[in-house]
């Protein structure tokens, strides 16, 4: 339960008017409490809207040459991206890992519900975000992003560069569940000629503690449980 | 349906920003293409001038190109990142302009010299855009009971502190704090972010 002061002061958080002690307190508030985090969030993207408000304006196109010859010749190299690789996780290890996290997941779901309340009216807030990588045999720079709805059992997954299969031959999206021993299918994908597909799709099977999604290269029409190799996976 | 292309924005935002990451300058063109506008109009507003404005975006794009790679997208999306980084870069420059004006006003014996942020303030009333979703915050911001509008707008555009909003309109603290919450909640409310 977030009191009414904690509003108060979320509400001016999100919009920088909190004194530097004032702010400092804040966060360590935010650091102990999940909810408030999320409470927080959803402010701090309400005020960011407002900027939408001001009267639009175009910049000078003389500025986009500008910051574009800067970043080209003064050598502001981009800070290197910290996370991980998406490496292939075979999946008994993935399945292992599954049932390990199980009650942690369980617990974590508990803890879910409880916000479900205040967060039933933010589509967007529900929604995760699961970033796949390539899996050999499929191409290096082959990708997709996932966004997940769990509450509508829903998502939209967009796919780059990976090139149409062979004739006879279908991508097949999976949703890897703690609460499933196997994949749940989510469909067929079809890219189109340049290896892109943006559709939305849902599970065959109630999910609701996804893990990872995957796509694995099957049989035309797809099979209803996985049986080709894995081109692309990832978790949140 | 809009809810959907908000969500495949997103996951557009999010791809631009990891190239970005990774030294792609095509990903921190089309970038630039799509927020461009929004964000030098939100730095106009503040600032009300075209010049300041400009080289406020300058220096947050190249914040963008440099940190890219310290995006949180658990605590923000893209878009309202950008809209903080513009924020801070702005409210720099009007704390640096705040300051020379101190100092010419004291140099000149005119104490009462205003001082005051974005002297161009608006009332979003005011405005006109095409643009679908500016159009619908707009609408939401202009549906707020105008008190609560009024304390939003002198906060997040004027970068009043709540102590300078309540002196300014000669309210209590509380009441400036209560007016801020209630309206932000009223617009979490009604834009669904």
């Amino acid at each position: 339960m977030i009191s009414e002061e904690q509003q108060d002061q979320a509400a001016l958080h999100v919009l920088g008017l909190l004194s530097a002690a004032e702010a400092a307190a804040f966060e360590s508030a935010l650091s102990a409490s999940a909810e408030l985090r999320d409470f927080v969030r959803e402010l701090r993207e309400a005020a960011a809207d407002i900027a939408l408000s001001a009267p639009s304006q175009a910049p000078p196109a003389s500025l986009k040459q500008r910051i574009m010859r800067e970043i080209t010749t003064e050598k502001l190299a981009p800070v290197p991206l910290q996370r991980a690789p998406f490496g292939w996780v075979p999946w008994a290890i993935a399945a292992g890992l599954i049932v390990f996290c199980g009650v942690l997941a369980l617990d974590r779901a508990r803890l879910e519900r409880e916000l479900t309340g205040a967060r039933a009216a933010d589509p967007l807030m529900q929604t995760a975000f699961f970033t796949l990588g390539p899996s050999a045999p499929a191409p290096a720079d082959a990708k997709a992003t996932v966004a997940w709805e769990p509450g509508r059992q829903s998502g939209v997954i967009r796919i780059s560069n990976l090139p149409a299969p062979q004739p006879g031959r279908d991508y097949q999206l999976w949703a890897v569940d703690a609460a499933h021993k196997d994949p749940i299918s989510a469909g067929v994908i079809r890219v189109d000629k340049n290896g892109i597909a943006q559709v939305r799709f849902k599970p065959v099977e109630k999910v609701e503690h996804v893990k990872a999604f995957a796509i694995s290269l099957e049989r035309e029409g797809g099979v209803p449980k996985k049986e080709g190799p894995i081109l692309l996976v990832g978790s949140a | 349906m809009a809810e959907e292309a908000a969500i495949v924005q997103q996951i557009a935002d999010r791809e631009m920003i990891e190239r970005i990451g990774r030294g792609d300058q095509s990903a921190f063109s089309a970038l630039y293409d799509r927020l461009s506008r929004p964000l030098y109009s939100l730095a106009l507003r503040m600032l009300g001038d075209a010049g300041d404005a400009q080289d406020a975006l300058q220096d947050v794009f190249l914040q963008i190109w440099s940190r890219a790679a310290t995006y949180n997208p658990e605590q923000s999306t893209v878009f309202s990142w950008t809209v903080l980084l513009t924020r801070s870069r702005v409210i720099d420059r009007l704390r640096a302009r705040k300051r020379r004006l101190r100092i010419v006003a004291s140099a000149t014996g005119d104490e009462d010299a205003d001082v005051a942020d974005a002297s161009t303030m608006e009332s979003a009333a005011d405005t006109a855009d095409k643009n679908d979703e500016a159009a619908r915050v707009r609408s939401v911001l202009n549906n707020l009971p105008s008190e609560q509008r009024e304390a939003i707008e002198l906060a997040f555009f004027g970068h009043l502190t709540h102590h300078e909003i309540a002196a300014r309109l000669g309210e209590p603290l509380g009441t400036i704090k209560a007016r801020i919450r209630r309206g932000l909640l009223k617009l979490r409310e009604r834009l669904g972010t």
